[in-house]
């Protein structure tokens, strides 16, 4: 199980709820699975980046996720 | 479709001639303002009228009465000269400050009159320095303090057949000296927010005998402020003396507050820079 | 990693495009013609806030020599809004209403119009000739208006992305908020020793590149384009190119030109869309170089931001709590780095309770476009500013209090993810220990310190290396060569390879040429194209490995790829007459590749993760006038964690390059607008930038804490260095004068009304 944590912006569409435990081993699936938990969470997860136990990812549907991994869901931020 | 007269007269006569006959004619120096002004839209003269050709108008000439500078004489060939350095170094210092080494190779201190910059460095210099301006029309020659020479932002006394010819000094007396000082942000490369020129004469003991003092940027001319000058007078330049003219600077200051600063700033600091320029100017003053 | 000693990485060879650019000879975006150009003029709008009433061209198209005249409607008005792969801020439909307005006119300096012609004067006057009707609303030039009930709102169909605020409803200026929270924060104030609290206000600044935005399009009657152009990224710029224009990407090839700086501003497209089309409609190739003056008005900018901070520290200096409301002036379009701002703004520390708003506000000034770490400087400027307060309110070591408090690994960022290796703390054990830190002072001379961070990107890049008849080699990417990553690329490839880097030619590509290659920006060349670099170089060996083993005629598991110098491929059995098979180099394999299988090409593409955080402190002399309020640094010392360096000469140049970038922002830089919205100072002699007369030399320390995301250990260096100087300025100058000033620049003026010497005006 992943332990996935919203940000504010996120949390306001899952009722609030700042931790999630999802079992999934992609990020893909992860995301879906999510939506499908919060429906409110629809469109607001296309251009997230994840991080996965400090490491953060842009475009990762097909990254894989280890179990008991930290999931931090992030606005995309590349620089100058 | 967009046209334009190149002269370059080897005369003075001649200069004259073809402003007089082209109401839209531009006097063209080194054009280090006028190139700019004229690529940014600002100034569309018929006719370039170049005079760096005329042998008038280039050159230095120094005897006992003073100095000669021609109108168009490169700022960069004043600054080399050492004797200049050594007789107007507040002067020279304030050629120095203009632009960069290349626009100091095209610059002239005519041109920087003429432009009538009330942020002209060497203007304010010029003025302590008592220096005149000779102006050639069709009439004649006239000579005019160089204080009186600029009339308003970009605007001089001068009539549209008139070219200034040259600038010239007297020799400074024994222990005189001069200085000039200017606020810019940065070190170089920028425009006076405020400056201030001051010529200081001290006899044997020490005592202030003929004091000039000068400004610039705060306000539409570059100002002569006798009260400063009057102040140092008789005296032996001590810190009540310098306050006092510091305040005398400030108080003739009517300036703007514009994108290069606020007038209640430059009011204040045009009185640093002018006791710090009579500071400097008395310090030379006293090594002759 | 930390085993793995280095033939090449760490040295400082000639970068090889150092010649032609010292000399001149280097091709820059507006060096580039071909017969028969055109001249392109962009027609400005001279309001910052109007109605396009109408626009009259014909006078404009009777210009002899005028051989094109567009407006808005020659530019698709898309109502996508699509995000472009990783870098999900960009909207389509805002890009093209920034290229030419479509209904309203919406900063001073909005495109409305365009004119082609055969001589630039033909064009300009032409461009004199466009007639256009505007009604003018009232410019909203301040977040204080642009938030004020009854202020005039931009776009009428904007409403708040992310977290609005509780009762937002209607259309607003507000285009986006967020929120960052952790712990109990009144609680945690309620429990504080120390409470500092302040508003803090940064300027619009510029990049200030040297070279302006350039380009030359060419639309064939095949519908073949090309595009010629000073861009931060071939592939980007290919990308809006056809996304705007609704044209396949297949159809357009982008050829980046050498690049005089970009640090974030050369990533959107301003000219090359325009330059298209009026190529299209003329038939001829077109040319647009914008003045310096176009630049400031009508490129990005960064945000002016107004900050609201406060800190809550115990007195033993633990920092207990923060909360921080941040209001960033996103231009005329939005999208300002007001939420990186809040996640940066608390990176540096492990802070257990905080709660951080960000805004994102519409104004009427230019669209900002990212500026080197965009977003962290502004906020960076506030938390510097109280960390020092709270030093100075507790009689702390700055340096101490920043120790005590500072990450490291294992800690979680305040925006989530926990943090692996970083040197945050031997950043600040270098700044302590350096000879800098403990110098006396000069009598008018005040000294400041301050931290800062940057996340730094990953993405998409693509390498491809090739091996030469001779064993010389040749690497191709997409990167545009802002930071001299040509010669560090070809230094991994001689790593790789073990060959010198002078027999390494590197190439930037066009966008037919490389692979797909994300943007020049966000501090990843080195790294994550770095990273496809040494993968493609890898490639090579591994090929090599195999044409040993058809020379030997053994299974090429019994090869083994010896890197050494040169590199070389050695036989892990004897032959089979028992005797020991001579290794073979790269250069004698290079010259059998005809027979061996042919040419030995190595490839190789990433989509890498982001870089890994990059921290830096700098420490900061000033000297004040206190008479003239004009300040000068003394002294400057940057010292960053860089990973590793690959070449150091570089790595210290960006350090120095944006220590240079923060002094000017803090002391002199700023946008300044009349009363209408008009830019006063757009141009280098009142927009002040430093000269470099006006900067010490800067002290650089490389800290290198492995990024263990990267084989060399690389982490991105570039935009780091921008962020600390705002407050290591601004605490030099509390440190001089014993007054905290929280607005910037640091102007002359301002530091006497600060000092209470003159009036506020």
């Amino acid at each position: 199980m992943a332990i996935v944590h919203f940000s504010s912006n996120l949390s306001q569409y899952t009722g609030g709820l700042e931790t999630v435990s999802i079992e999934a081993s992609r990020v893909g699936e992860l995301l879906r699975a999510l939506e499908q938990r919060f429906p409110d969470l629809s469109g607001h997860l296309e251009s997230v980046a994840v991080a996965i136990d400090g490491v953060i990812y842009n475009d990762a549907t097909y990254q894989s996720i280890p179990p008991d991994s930290e999931i931090h869901l992030l606005p995309p931020v590349s620089g100058g | 479709m967009l046209s334009i007269r190149y002269e370059a007269p080897r005369s003075i006569a001649e200069a004259i001639h073809l402003l007089a006959s082209d109401p839209g004619a531009h006097v063209l120096a080194g054009g280090t303002d006028l190139l700019v002004q004229f690529r940014a839209g600002a100034k569309q003269p018929s006719a370039f009228i170049d005079v760096k050709r005329i042998p008038d108008l280039v050159g230095i000439s120094l005897d006992t009465n003073g100095l000669r500078l021609g109108a168009a004489t490169p700022a960069a060939a004043i600054c080399e000269h050492a004797e200049l350095g050594r007789l107007w170094p507040g002067l020279v210092e304030a050629v120095h400050l203009i632009g960069s080494a290349q626009i100091q190779g095209r610059g002239s201190v005519g041109g920087n009159l003429c432009n009538a910059s009330p942020a002209a460095d060497t203007t304010s210099a010029l003025i302590a320095d008592r220096a005149e301006c000779v102006i050639a029309g069709p009439g004649g020659e006239r000579v005019v303090p160089a204080e009186r020479f600029c009339t308003g932002p970009g605007t001089t006394i001068l009539r549209r057949d008139e070219l200034l010819v040259a600038v010239v000094l007297p020799r400074p007396p024994a222990r005189t000296a001069d200085a000039y000082f200017r606020l810019i942000p940065r070190s170089e490369m920028d425009i006076a927010v405020a400056g201030a020129g001051a010529s200081v004469t001290l006899d044997a003991s020490g005592t202030c005998t003929a004091a000039r003092v000068a400004v610039g940027a705060v306000a539409p001319t570059a100002l002569l402020v006798d009260a400063a000058g009057q102040a140092l007078i008789g005296t032996r330049l001590d810190e009540a003396t310098l306050s006092l003219a510091a305040a005398a600077a400030s108080a003739a200051a009517r300036p703007i507050s514009d994108k290069r600063g606020t007038a209640a700033y430059r009011r204040h600091v045009v009185g640093v820079l002018a006791k710090r320029a009579i500071v400097s100017a008395a310090a030379r003053a006293r090594e002759r | 990693m930390s085993a793995r000693t280095y033939r090449y990485i760490g040295t400082r060879p000639i970068r090889h495009d150092g010649l032609d650019k010292v000399t001149g000879r280097a091709n820059y975006g507006a060096d580039f013609t071909l017969p028969g150009l055109l001249q392109g003029v962009v027609v400005r709008s001279p309001h910052a806030h109007a109605r396009i009433v109408s626009i009259e061209t014909q006078a404009a198209e009777a210009v002899p020599g005028v051989k094109a005249v567009i407006t808005g409607k020659d530019i698709p008005e898309t109502s996508a809004r699509l995000a472009l792969g990783a870098e999900g801020a960009f909207d389509l439909h805002d890009i093209g209403d920034n290229l030419m307005a479509h209904g309203k006119a919406l900063y001073e300096g909005h495109a409305v119009a365009a004119v082609a012609a055969t001589s630039i004067d033909a064009a300009r006057e032409a461009a004199k000739l466009v007639r256009v009707v505007y009604e003018p609303l009232e410019p909203v030039m301040s977040i204080e208006r642009a938030i004020a009930p009854d202020a005039p709102i931009l776009h009428a169909d904007m409403v708040t992305k992310g977290r609005p605020l509780p009762g937002t409803t209607g259309p607003t200026n507000i285009a986006g908020r967020m929120e960052l929270k952790r712990g109990d924060v009144d609680q945690a104030f309620a429990g504080a020793d120390v409470v500092v609290e302040r508003e803090f206000r940064t300027s619009t600044v510029h990049q200030g590149y040297i070279e302006p935005h350039a380009c030359v399009a060419r639309s064939g009657e095949d519908g073949q384009i090309l595009v010629w152009c000073s861009t931060q990224g071939g592939f980007i710029a290919r990308d809006f190119c056809a996304l705007i224009l609704g044209i396949d990407a297949a159809r357009i090839k982008v050829i980046p030109s050498e690049i005089g700086g970009g640090f974030g501003g050369k990533i959107p497209v301003y000219l090359e869309p325009v330059a298209i089309v009026l190529s299209h409609k003329a038939g001829r190739p077109v040319k647009m170089v914008m003045s310096r003056s176009e630049v400031f008005r009508a490129s990005g900018p960064t945000s002016g931001t107004r900050i609201r901070m406060k800190l809550g520290a115990k007195r033993d200096g633990t920092i207990v709590a923060a909360q921080a409301s941040l209001w960033y002036e996103a231009g005329a379009y939005r999208g300002s780095p007001s939420g990186a701002g809040a996640m940066c703004c608390l990176a540096s520390y492990a802070i257990p309770n905080f709660f951080v708003e960000a805004h994102d506000v519409v104004v009427n000034k230019p669209k900002v476009a990212a500026y080197r770490a965009p977003g962290s400087p502004m906020a960076t400027f506030a938390t510097e500013s109280l960390v020092d307060e709270v030093a100075r309110a507790i009689g702390m070591d700055p340096i101490e209090l920043r120790l005590k408090n500072a990450v490291a690994e294992g800690d979680h960022a305040p925006y989530g993810p926990v943090y692996g290796p970083i040197g945050l703390k031997q950043v600040l054990e270098a700044a302590r220990a350096h000879p800098h830190w403990s110098a006396p002072l000069g009598p008018s001379q005040g000294r400041g310190v301050a931290c800062g961070f940057w996340f730094n990107a990953g993405l998409s890049s693509s390498a491809t290396v090739t091996l030469n008849g001779d064993g010389s080699a040749g690497v191709v990417t997409g990167n545009p060569d802002i930071g001299g990553t040509r010669v560090a690329q070809a230094m991994m490839v001689a790593e790789e390879l073990g060959i010198p880097v002078e027999r390494v030619r590197p190439s930037v590509a066009d966008t037919d040429t490389a692979g797909y290659t994300d943007l020049t920006g966000g501090s990843r060349v080195c790294y994550a194209t770095g990273m496809a670099v040494i993968r493609a170089a890898q490639d090579i060996a591994e090929q090599l490995r195999s044409r040993a083993a058809t020379i030997w005629n053994v299974d090429r598991d019994r090869v083994a790829w010896e890197p050494g110098r040169p590199g070389r491929v050695i036989a892990l059995d004897e032959s089979p007459d028992g005797s020991v098979r001579p290794p073979l180099t790269i250069v004698e394999l290079a010259s059998k590749m005809a027979q061996t299988g042919g040419p030995i090409v190595g490839r190789a593409a990433v989509n890498a993760p982001m870089a890994g955080p990059g921290f830096a402190a700098h420490i900061c002399d000033l000297d004040v006038d206190k008479e003239t309020g004009r300040s000068t640094v003394a002294r400057y010392t940057a010292i960053q964690d860089v990973g590793k360096a690959v070449h150091p000469s570089f790595v210290e140049g960006q350090m120095q390059g944006g220590a240079a970038q923060g002094i000017g922002w803090a002391l002199n830089e700023e946008y300044i607008y009349d009363a209408d919205g008009v830019m006063e100072n757009a141009g280098f002699l009142d927009y002040r930038m430093p000269v470099a007369s006006d900067l010490p030399m800067i002290d650089t320390v490389l800290v290198e804490v492995a990024n263990p995301l990267h084989p060399y250990g690389v982490r991105g260096v570039g935009e780091v260095p921008i962020v600390p100087p705002l407050a290591a300025v601004a605490n030099a100058m509390r440190d001089a004068t014993g007054v905290r000033f929280t607005e910037l620049p640091l102007s002359p003026s301002r530091v006497l009304e600060g000092l209470g010497t003159i009036a506020k005006g």
